[in-house]
């Protein structure tokens, strides 16, 4: 007799995606459901909690009957409800979160709270049928950028991470700042194609720990570039601006990496988060990877942003190692990694 | 028919079982916890206490607002998941007519208030008549003169319900009185009745399309529509 086939039913509400997804033994997708509400935010420039929060729970219930009908199967074939407790926003976590313990608790399901992050860079396992740890990984999003190394399926050390702005944060605040609209990241990547990005010679914060980040200066530097162009009377070419800030910030992300690949000497890097979607942080850091004698793993394009796929990953690797949560798990907004 | 029944408006966190109109059983829970952490758990409590199996279930009934946005959303998230997994009816009812169900007396006009911030209140008022309710103003919010005026326009003996300790601060205006303590808050057992009476097996179907009732729009969406205006 084979081993038995493990259904994952993953759930994810931590900011402005309602999406759920049904996956096959941690590795092959079965659905995969986003209501994305970007469109919705724009308005705003930028995700607004409360409204995020009344989406979720006006689309969460459809998200997960689709997710479970386009994967062909019903609740009860399912082996485990897997779903994003942290980090996020508390009123949009507490959507999916409270769905997900009624549904393991209607169907005598386990529960598995997930880290949003370690998600993140489970989407790899989804990307690559060979990655297994140890490895490296580069956690990059609006809310994060962190170096990681991964041990094992469930052991994560925190090698260093952002002292202030996250790499996304400081894309979408420079975007809102030269007036493009949200979210700024594929926008400032898009304008970035088609300016030089040596033009400007941004500065890269030299910190004495060698895993640590900081954009803030790096954004202060953009803002008073372009104040004081304006103020001199000199057009400033945006294009410039957009690829010369992009420069600055991969630079720092590989610098930082490629240190950590020579000093751990493991020989597989994946890329997490939602910036991981940037094809010039994608390239790039393949090269270095490569130069550092490693291989870079990164995520297609739908998993790079938040999905609830790599949450049933991550929750099928959970389940697999005996790790369950309690019926009376909250939601934790800023749950750290590692 | 048996009614699981989830009240989580309020600070009060609240579930109750009710086979036909008789209710077998109410769990409150009011000590400064959040339902996220509480809910299930209560459910699950409630139903062993019971004897009462999951697949027992006919109707999940659940209170949609006005009230806490949170609370209604971890209310309206876990009724309607439980719904879809049990294939079981699902009810919203308004949380100001749960309160009413809390003292069905005639001859009084009852209003029923919930906190809407900054001094605000939502308000609704009901009558008992006949053994039946009776709506006789919607729910809206209101600061606290117009909630005194609305009841007194209805010429009638009034009982305050609800979040109205701010209001029992003051000397209450002549008629007007607040019901008794320990029917103040909202609680799943009147949620439970109030679902029965306005349940409707035809058309009751659906679990999906179900919102709560928050009555105001969110912040963000008030200051965008105030400048949109003053462009």
């Amino acid at each position: 007799m084979g081993t038995r086939d493990v259904y994952i039913l993953g759930i994810e509400s931590s900011c402005d995606e309602t999406a759920a997804a049904v996956v096959k033994n941690g590795r092959t997708v079965l659905s995969n459901v986003i209501s994305s509400q970007i469109d919705i935010h724009q308005k705003f420039g930028g995700v607004v909690p409360e409204i995020a929060s009344r989406k979720h729970i006006e689309n969460i219930m459809p998200v997960i009957d689709k997710a479970l009908k386009d994967a062909n199967i019903n609740l009860s074939g399912i082996d485990a409800v897997a779903v994003t407790y942290g980090p996020g926003l508390v009123g949009a976590l507490l959507v999916g979160l409270s769905a997900a313990k009624a549904l393991a608790f209607a169907a005598d399901k386990p529960l598995l709270g997930v880290n949003h992050l370690e998600g993140h860079v489970f989407a790899n396992f989804l990307e690559d049928d060979k990655l297994v740890p140890p490895f490296l990984a580069l956690v990059v999003s609006g809310g994060h950028t962190a170096l990681l190394k991964v041990m094992d399926y469930n052991s994560f050390e925190l090698l260093g991470q952002t002292r202030d702005d996250a790499a996304g944060e400081a894309f979408d605040k420079i975007a809102r700042f030269m007036g493009l609209p949200y979210p700024g990241g594929p926008e400032i990547e898009k304008l970035a194609l088609r300016g030089n990005e040596r033009a400007i010679e941004f500065p890269i914060a030299k910190l004495d720990s060698p895993y640590e980040f900081s954009f803030s200066g790096l954004k202060s530097a953009v803002i008073n570039y372009m104040h004081g162009a304006e103020q001199a009377g000199r057009k400033i070419n945006t294009a410039d601006v957009a690829a010369s800030f992009q420069r600055a910030i991969v630079d720092a992300l590989l610098q930082k990496t490629a240190a950590a690949i020579s000093d751990t000497g493991l020989s597989e890097v994946v890329l997490a988060g939602g910036v991981s979607a940037n094809k010039v942080l994608q390239a790039d850091l393949a090269e270095t990877a490569k130069i550092c004698g490693a291989r870079l793993v990164h995520p297609t394009s739908i998993l790079c942003t938040d999905n609830a796929v790599m949450i049933a990953c991550r929750g099928y690797f959970m389940l697999q190692a005996g790790i369950k949560s309690p019926l009376d798990l909250n939601a934790s907004p800023s749950l750290k990694l590692g | 028919m048996l009614t699981l029944a989830i009240e989580t408006a309020t600070k009060v966190c609240s579930v109750a079982l009710c086979r036909d109109r008789r209710i077998i059983g109410e769990y409150n829970v009011n000590a400064g916890m959040t339902h996220s952490v509480l809910l299930v758990p209560q459910i699950e409590k409630i139903l062993t206490c019971c004897a009462v199996k999951k697949s027992d279930i006919d109707l999940v009934a659940v209170s949609i607002g006005p009230g806490s946005f949170t609370g209604l959303r971890i209310g309206l998230a876990t009724a309607e998941a439980l719904a879809y997994a049990w294939h079981c009816y699902l009810k919203g009812v308004g949380t100001l007519r749960c309160l009413a169900y809390n003292m069905p007396r005639e001859g009084v006009v009852l209003s029923p208030v919930l906190d809407a911030q900054k001094g605000n209140y939502y308000q609704a008022i009901y009558r008992w008549q006949y053994g039946k309710i009776e709506e006789l103003q919607p729910a809206c919010v209101v600061g606290k003169e117009d909630l005194f005026s609305r009841i007194a326009a209805t010429d009638m003996p009034a009982m305050l319900l609800g979040e109205c300790d701010k209001l029992l601060q003051d000397k209450l205006p002549e008629n007007i009185e607040a019901v008794p303590k320990e029917i103040l808050r909202p609680k799943a057992a009147s949620l439970a009745i109030a679902a029965i009476d306005v349940f409707n097996a035809e058309t009751d179907k659906n679990v999906f399309g179900l919102e709560p009732y928050y009555i105001r729009k969110s912040e963000a969406e008030e200051l965008w529509e105030k400048r949109q205006k003053q462009k």
